[in-house]
């Protein structure tokens, strides 16, 4: 007895070791990307404000470029705005089309919801990156909302909210999925991020009948709940066959500039709840 | 009294200047410094070994819960910290046997004290980043963001660990 007690207290700091790095490596191996996010979430209400401080700071020096874009995007929606004034000029002549348009025009915005956000916590140098935005549940903000720059390019989609923040899959995750297709033709790859380049995903299993030419655009393709179809993803720069000569692997050059992301646009697809459990039943039968 | 109130300090500083100045710098892929170690550089020499891991392991947790790393951050700190006391003998080699005097970081030359910070930043980034790319088909990709970030780390904490010897405890 008396030599078990010598032996442990010769070597206790070796067990000590041995327990923490198990305990370490079994809540590691244990983790997901929820796990993650909802790690983040969490010290996000408490670290959130030093987050937002730092951000602040930042910001400042970025606002000018910034004001720039936002000018450029009014524009844009001018532009829009007048014509939409123009067809209801049009419409208010016949005002039983004018009802119909209302009708089509409210089941539309029934179905998306759009907010905006800071976003305050970015990295780029993991192989896992999450963003974190200011805006939370008490905002309106819930999970797996559609996240993209104010002039639609895809950043993510949110997966964790706390009462002021939430934590998004940035789309330089490896871990991030979804489908997308080149503009114009209805064939379908998936998109996914090797950890390579901040400026790069990869597009896979694209069929070799698909055509197209280097600098195409690539959009979300609808066939993913959170991205609304036509959300832009980036553009073609090369393209290989895969080993088997099955399909094509595309690279991507990202549309959103994942290293000077400030303001985005947060869309939810009302429909979601519904379109989950109509799969869920369809999985069981 | 004074001086562990400095050595927390030196922890809440660190964990700062890791969380909220180094991961905001969205510069590239490859850069990622991981400087907090510096803390467990820095911690008395002759501290009994199991504070010295259970001081290393709560910065690690302290990291872990900030990032969301579940665990990656505990698992090479933890290590680090228990082989600190022979990184700290294969870097001085033999010349420690004079135990004339309280070993001390600043007593340390220069050559000696490179070489430790380079053992112990090498060692605990290995870990770290091999356990998050958790495959050796990117061994290339994880080498490049190992060596960028490890160049860029050595050359911070050393100014870090000259400045809190020589101007901080010393004095």
């Amino acid at each position: 007895m008396y030599k078990l007690i010598e032996l442990i207290r010769r070597i206790y700091v070796v067990l000590l070791l041995l327990l923490i790095e198990a305990v370490a490596l079994n809540f590691y191996a244990n983790s997901s990307h929820y796990t993650e996010a909802k790690i983040l979430s969490r010290a996000n209400t408490v670290a959130g404000w030093m987050q937002n401080t730092v951000f602040n700071v930042k910001h400042y020096f970025t606002l000018r470029s910034e004001n720039e874009m936002l000018a450029q995007r009014v524009a844009e929606l001018e532009n829009t705005l007048t014509r939409y004034r123009e067809r209801e000029e049009q419409i208010e002549t016949d005002t039983m089309t004018m009802w119909q348009m209302d009708s089509t025009l409210m089941v539309g915005l029934a179905e998306r919801r759009y907010t905006t956000a800071r976003v305050v916590g970015n990295t780029i140098h993991h192989d896992r990156n999450y963003l974190t935005l200011n805006r939370g549940r008490q905002d309106g903000v819930v999970a797996e909302m559609a996240v993209v720059t104010p002039d639609g390019c895809m950043v993510g989609y949110v997966m964790e909210c706390s009462d002021n923040y939430s934590v998004v899959m940035s789309i330089l995750n490896t871990g991030f999925h979804t489908s997308g297709k080149i503009r114009g033709d209805e064939h379908f790859g998936s998109i996914t991020w090797n950890g390579h380049s901040p400026h790069r995903v990869q597009m896979t299993e694209l069929t070799k009948y698909s055509e197209f030419e280097i600098g195409d655009e690539v959009i979300a393709s609808g066939l993913s709940h959170y991205f609304p179809e036509g959300v832009r993803i980036g553009y073609v720069e090369s393209r290989t066959e895969n080993e088997n000569h099955t399909s094509l692997d595309v690279e991507l050059r990202l549309a959103a500039d994942m290293t000077r992301l400030s303001n985005v646009v947060l869309i939810e697809n009302n429909n979601i709840v519904e379109i989950t459990s109509l799969e869920e039943l369809s999985k069981k039968e | 009294m004074q001086k562990s109130l400095l050595y927390i300090a030196a922890f809440v500083v660190l964990v700062l200047l890791q969380i909220f100045l180094i991961d905001n710098i969205a510069l590239s892929v490859y850069f990622h410094p991981l400087v907090y170690v510096a803390f467990v550089i820095m911690l008395p020499l002759d501290m009994k070994p199991v504070w010295v891991l259970l001081c290393s392991t709560l910065m690690g947790l302290t990291i872990d819960a900030l990032t969301g790393m579940a665990g990656i951050n505990v698992m090479a700190t933890a290590a680090v910290g228990f082989l600190r006391p022979a990184l700290l003998h294969a870097a001085v080699g033999r010349s420690t046997d004079a135990t004339d005097t309280i070993p001390a970081l600043h007593r340390l030359s220069t050559k000696h004290l490179a070489w430790f910070i380079v053992l112990v930043v090498v060692l605990h980034s290995v870990i770290y980043f091999f356990m998050e790319s958790l495959s050796l088909s990117n061994a290339l990709h994880t080498l490049v963001r190992l060596v960028v970030s490890d160049i860029v780390a050595i050359a911070l904490i050393w100014y870090i660990i000259k400045l809190f010897t020589e101007k901080i405890i010393t004095r």
